[in-house]
């Protein structure tokens, strides 16, 4: 599973990359987007058991046990067997963050596509040509 | 309780930036909402940082009471306060800088939010002690920043915004992706709870640091080196920097890059420096300060535009910074730190002049400037102040923290990063003595005459002025009254170099038992995993 998961994250990375070398604005806002879904794969895929060898670091998730008596009486596996909601819980926090700064590109785009006609950042970076009104 | 009342320093800009979205219409309104938030904030940070000082304690408050490797830290100690004082100060200063140099209608475009905003990033990523929240911090302050640098949105504005939103996104992709990994790793993200494990793992020599650590590092420094733009990474900050309105590239070119400098400094010598990777980080600290000295310096002796010499000169004092941590010493940490609330100041202020002598003659190439001395004394007279602040002649700000990270860098390295900083020094010099020259002896050029009526300039930059005299007013004081400064920047580097006190401030173990458990590993340890270990 682990190694579905890095060819996963592997292949998303070289497509977003790729889309982010491209020369077109909303090839290169998509590539943003997919940029963040394999950073939220990556840390999926990581959030297995901690590697220490042995000891440190929390193993079991981070869930003070309310419901422990009676897990035990069950055979006390419950907690063990629970998934470690942290790393979803950091997945969440960065695809809000993702979705901001995304409308924010979006945005940008828009603008710069009304102010200067076009989508090409070789013709964006084309004309400086400083005006008056321009001056700051 | 003062430890939950440093959750104000997000409280406050959070909630004036809230209600100044409401008043974005009422000039008057908007600028006084502001200005008490900055002004309220510099005078908690000073009177917190007295008080901590005096009674030598860390504030700790953890938000909605989970307890520390858990929940969230807030964490206040001299390093953090310092710079939440330096920052808002010199907010406070471009703030009002900024109401003479802003037209009312870009002002009206939720100016007032998002600075107000961008302070609440700033703040909450000084304050932070949890890695994972740092990347949030940095996220909100950054896409304050995206906003405020399109503020306007000239063409020019648009253009170079896609440099610097999809680098800094790239570099918060790699952070967070880090965090994720630094979590699968160690199993937490509160960094004292990872400098306890770390340090701990150091101490037994059965144990090992686990494989990947040090990749691990090296890609958190590539991330706040792109931040802070270090030595390689720095090529996004002259493009950008100056094309914002001038106000607030003065509060970027102070505030912004000295976050990513601060995170190095509070995580590397706690967590990401320690054990046998440690050496191979350090000479790459080393390494690229000295690249980011030099090289940043000759790249502002090389333009001939005030804003593009200021903002390549940004990157060169970042260098000094680095060369500090690189050191690692105690000392060599509070110097860094000293130079760090210094350069906050002196930078900022002379981007303030640099926007005054805009209004003068209205332009900043130096080709076209000139005469100023005559037009304006109180300006020039200012700005020198601040130049020689920034070169570090001896009475002023810049020359002490100078003096302790060149001092301490002596013996190491056969001392070239210390010859590399003075050399730098020197042609910091020659650059600002190129602004003074150009800009202010030389008469004004035949072919570009000035053709602003000098008394009417004067009359209409009341606020400009406050703006300036404040800043530079807080650098005579670090320079004249040092003695204060440096005690508790003292403090903030030794706080840095010994990780026992913070760690057992923010995870509440008795400092005693957690400094037998990290240096004397056969003790029994008494630690929030063991007794984690044994709840299941």
């Amino acid at each position: 599973m682990t190694f579905v998961m890095a060819v996963c994250v592997a292949v998303v990375f070289g497509v977003s990359i790729y889309m982010l070398l491209g020369r077109e604005l909303k090839g290169l806002a998509m590539g943003v987007f997919l940029l963040g879904h394999a950073a939220n794969l990556c840390i999926l895929a990581q959030s297995g058991s901690p590697v220490l060898p042995d000891g440190e670091g929390l193993k079991a998730p981070p869930v003070l046990s309310h419901g422990d008596y009676e897990a035990a009486a069950h055979g006390g596996e419950a907690l063990s067997r629970m998934v470690d909601p942290l790393p979803q819980a950091l997945i969440l926090t960065a695809i809000v963050i993702s979705f901001a700064v995304m409308a924010f590109l979006l945005t940008l785009i828009i603008v710069s596509a009304r102010k200067t006609n076009t989508l090409d950042i070789n013709e964006l970076g084309k004309e400086q040509l400083p005006t008056p009104s321009q001056a700051h | 309780m003062i430890n939950h009342q440093i959750i104000l320093f997000m409280a406050i800009p959070l909630a004036a930036g809230l209600i100044s979205v409401t008043t974005a219409k009422n000039l008057f309104l908007s600028r006084l909402i502001g200005c008490v938030s900055l002004g309220g904030m510099v005078t908690m940070g000073v009177i917190l940082l007295w008080l901590s000082h005096r009674d030598d304690v860390i504030y700790v408050s953890q938000l909605g009471n989970w307890q520390a490797p858990f929940g969230i830290s807030i964490i206040f100690d001299s390093l953090s306060g310092l710079l939440i004082t330096a920052a808002s100060t010199v907010a406070l200063g471009a703030y009002i800088h900024s109401f003479d140099m802003l037209e009312p209608d870009i002002e009206r475009r939720y100016y007032h939010p998002l600075i107000q905003l961008l302070i609440f990033g700033v703040n909450l990523s000084f304050l932070t002690g949890d890695l994972f929240n740092l990347f949030v911090a940095f996220e909100i302050m950054l896409l304050a920043s995206y906003a405020l640098l399109t503020l306007g949105g000239t063409r020019k504005q648009l253009t170079q915004a896609y440099k610097y939103v999809l680098l800094n996104l790239l570099a918060s992709t790699i952070f967070v992706m880090t965090a994720g990994m630094v979590y699968g790793m160690f199993g937490t993200l509160n960094m004292a709870d990872l400098a306890r494990i770390v340090h701990e793992i150091q101490a037994d020599p059965d144990r090992e640091l686990p494989t990947g650590f040090t990749a691990l590092s090296i890609t958190l420094l590539l991330v706040f080196g792109l931040k802070g733009a270090f030595f390689p990474l720095w090529f996004w900050l002259p493009d950008t920097y100056y094309t914002c309105p001038i106000s607030i590239a003065g509060l970027f070119g102070g505030v912004l890059t000295k976050v990513g400098v601060y995170s190095v400094a509070r995580t590397f010598p706690l967590i990401f420096a320690v054990g046998e990777g440690s050496q191979l980080i350090i000479l790459i600290i080393a390494v690229a300060s000295a690249f980011t000295m030099f090289l940043g310096v000759l790249g502002a002796v090389s333009q001939h535009e005030i804003r593009r010499i200021l903002s390549i000169h940004v990157i060169s004092q970042i260098g000094y910074m680095m060369f500090g941590i690189a050191i690692m010493t105690g000392w060599a940490l509070a110097g860094c730190v000293f130079f760090m609330i210094h350069n906050m100041v002196v930078k900022c202020a002379l981007f303030l002049c640099c926007g005054a002598m805009e209004k003068h003659a209205g332009t900043d190439d130096l080709d076209r400037l000139g005469g100023l001395l005559k037009r304006d004394v109180f300006l020039a007279v200012l700005f020198f102040i601040a130049a020689l602040s920034l070169v570090g002649l001896p009475p002023l700000s810049g020359f002490f923290g100078k003096l302790v990270i060149i001092r301490e860098g002596w013996p190491y390295y056969w001392g070239t990063l210390s010859i590399v900083g003075l050399l730098t020094g020197s042609l910091t010099l020659l650059s600002m003595l190129k602004i003074w020259g150009y800009g202010f002896w030389n008469p004004t050029p035949k072919a570009h005459p000035i053709r602003t009526d000098a008394p009417t300039v004067k009359r209409n930059l009341k606020a400009a002025y406050t703006g300036i005299v404040f800043l530079v007013g807080t650098a005579l004081f670090l320079g004249f009254a040092a003695e204060p400064v440096c005690q508790v920047a003292l403090r903030a580097g030794e706080q840095l170099e010994d990780p026992v006190p913070y760690i057992s401030a923010v995870l509440r173990i008795d400092p005693d038992v957690l400094r037998v458990s990290l240096e004397a590993p056969a003790a029994p340890q008494v630690t929030l995993s063991a007794a984690a270990e044994a709840s299941p």
